[in-house]
């Protein structure tokens, strides 16, 4: 794991602790994909954040907002330090994000409830075939939100509208295997007419590789499975399910910030 | 309603029309000669409406027409988080207003539409009295940057009014008491009323509630109420225009309580009390 990302992760411990509360386990299994999509794959920056010519990315599943907060701040969106202020009164930075804070762009959809994401992302990405846009709509869900009609009513309209202009990308962390097993979710994405890609959740290139893949996909939506682990990154969250929601106090908060220093690719 | 729409298809190329797989064939030639921005969905009002939300987002004022309880009900969470909470703007155009499809019965009615929407802070409720009246509002505000519901029925006026967008049109001025007559009572209110003195108020604009206007008929305090959705709903809003004044208020409306009778349209306004008849009553026992 690169420094920058174990940087990251340390910044989401300290922001849960501060803000005394945390979905630390999806944060830290999304956070390459996040990465990856704001390093060498989107067309944006904090200088194009506002311009119609930007990529859009939609965060489908909120869990991962902190995750996405912590991204936008390394890439220079936000002030500094004002993440700190995470989920205090009056903060623009909660468990969920609300779009309508952040007039200087970066958060593109206000998330919480899952199952609107992905159908917006599809709407998003019709406005912009029928604008005759080069624009690209990126959307991160979660496989556990996969069980949400609303997902499938999308995909076939994506389909349907050959939307080869929207990548979903999936963080899948198998929550799935605890609630309704929607396997092979690719074989079912494939019958709902979109061009499937598998990669390793925790591997920045190869996210690159294959989200820059998609983009040569005509005349179809691509889905890109992301292989994850639940908390990657230390070893308490990744076998401590306590931890889908939870802050550190002081002890822990210095224990998991030693794991994460420590953590080497090996130990997953 | 088709034409007001339909014309908006041809002449604005940043909307898009939505149908639920009703209205199909009225809205055939615009479904037919602009087929990317006016679409027969599908009926998947939930996914659709959060679809819609993603137009707005990216510069395509989506309108949507559907029947009233399957956007309303099926679709709140959607109208809530994607549109209300997000401040975009959409348009919701649904037919069926209360129970106009008696005879499908309670799956199909929807006389809770104006308190369900009116939680949501933000939305407009325009409840036309006939098709004229329509055109006029859409017109004023179906890009006005917010989400806009519109209440329409089969059951229209035949009394013509010059509406406007956020204003009660003051029908008649008196002294003894103020008759609410919202969207497709009005005909009735002005028969129960006629030759007694009171003032008689109608609005097509539900939310945004015009309290400015009916400030300037107190008239003693005594409010009737004439609503075609459940009864008492806009209550709140008579509370907030007189909120420091003593106010003696009356109505009539759909009965709160789930429809089982079918029969006609008629019927059922006989079974609620919404006739001239009853406003008559009503507006003489508050008289006393």
């Amino acid at each position: 794991m690169c420094k920058s990302l174990k940087t990251l992760r340390t910044r989401l411990l300290e922001i849960s602790h501060l803000g005394r509360d945390g979905n630390l386990q999806s944060c830290f299994s999304s956070l390459e994909i996040l990465y990856a999509h704001y390093h060498g794959v989107m067309n944006w920056s904090p200088e194009i954040a506002k311009s119609p010519e930007r990529d859009y990315f939609i965060l489908s599943k909120g869990q991962s907002s902190l995750a996405l907060s912590a991204v936008l701040e390394e890439r220079g969106l936000f002030r500094e330090d004002e993440l700190n202020a995470f989920c205090k009164f009056g903060s623009r930075f909660s468990m969920q994000l609300d779009r309508t804070k952040f007039p200087e762009g970066g958060i593109e959809n206000s998330a919480g409830s899952l199952g609107h994401g992905f159908p917006m992302a599809v709407g998003l990405a019709n406005a912009m075939k029928i604008k005759s846009c080069k624009n690209r709509v990126y959307v991160l869900a979660g496989d556990g939100e996969m069980n949400e009609g609303t997902m499938w009513e999308a995909c076939a309209f994506a389909s349907g509208h050959k939307l080869d202009n929207l990548t979903l990308i999936i963080d899948d962390n198998d929550s799935i295997g605890r609630m309704l097993d929607l396997s092979p979710l690719k074989a079912k994405l494939e019958a709902f007419g979109f061009s499937v890609y598998d990669a390793d959740g925790h591997d920045v290139e190869n996210l690159q590789n294959v989200l820059n893949e998609c983009k040569n996909i005509a005349g179809k939506p691509q889905a890109v499975i992301a292989h994850t682990v639940r908390g990657y990154g230390s070893k308490t969250l990744m076998s401590d399910n306590s931890w889908f929601h939870r802050s550190p106090n002081d002890e822990e908060l210095e224990m998991l910030k030693k794991e994460v220093e420590v953590f080497e690719e090996s130990d997953d | 309603m088709i034409k007001a729409v339909g014309d908006m298809i041809k002449n604005e190329s940043d909307t898009s029309l939505f149908l639920v797989d009703i209205g199909v064939w009225a809205f055939r030639d615009i479904l037919r000669d602009y087929p990317d921005r006016a679409m027969n969905i599908g009926i998947f009002e939930d996914g659709m409406i959060s679809l819609a939300a993603g137009m707005s987002l990216g510069g395509i004022i989506p309108t949507v027409y559907g029947i009233s309880p399957f956007i309303v009900n099926r679709a709140m969470e959607q109208l809530k988080l994607d549109f209300a909470y997000q401040n975009l703007q959409g348009n919701f155009i649904t037919t069926g207003a209360s129970y106009d499809f008696s005879t499908l019965g309670y799956s199909h009615y929807c006389p809770e539409d104006i308190g369900t929407i009116s939680m949501l802070p933000g939305f407009e409720f325009i409840a036309p009295g006939t098709a004229s009246e329509f055109s006029k509002l859409f017109s004023e505000t179906r890009r006005d940057g917010n989400p806009t519901y519109y209440r329409l029925s089969d059951h229209v006026n035949k009394t013509e009014t010059d509406v406007e967008f956020g204003k009660a049109a003051v029908i008649k001025t008196g002294s003894k008491a103020t008759v609410i007559a919202v969207s497709t009572t009005l005909d009735m209110v002005l028969e129960a009323c006629k030759d007694i003195d009171v003032s008689i108020l109608y609005y097509t604009t539900l939310l945004p509630f015009d309290r400015q206007t009916l400030s300037e008929h107190y008239n003693g305090g005594k409010i009737l109420l004439c609503e075609p959705h459940y009864e008492g709903t806009l209550a709140y809003e008579i509370y907030k225009t007189f909120e420091d004044m003593p106010v003696q208020l009356s109505g009539v409306g759909v009965k709160r309580e789930i429809l089982r009778k079918y029969g006609t349209k008629a019927e059922n306004d006989v079974y609620s009390g919404l006739t001239a008849g009853n406003v008559s009553s009503a507006l003489c026992k508050l008289l006393k």
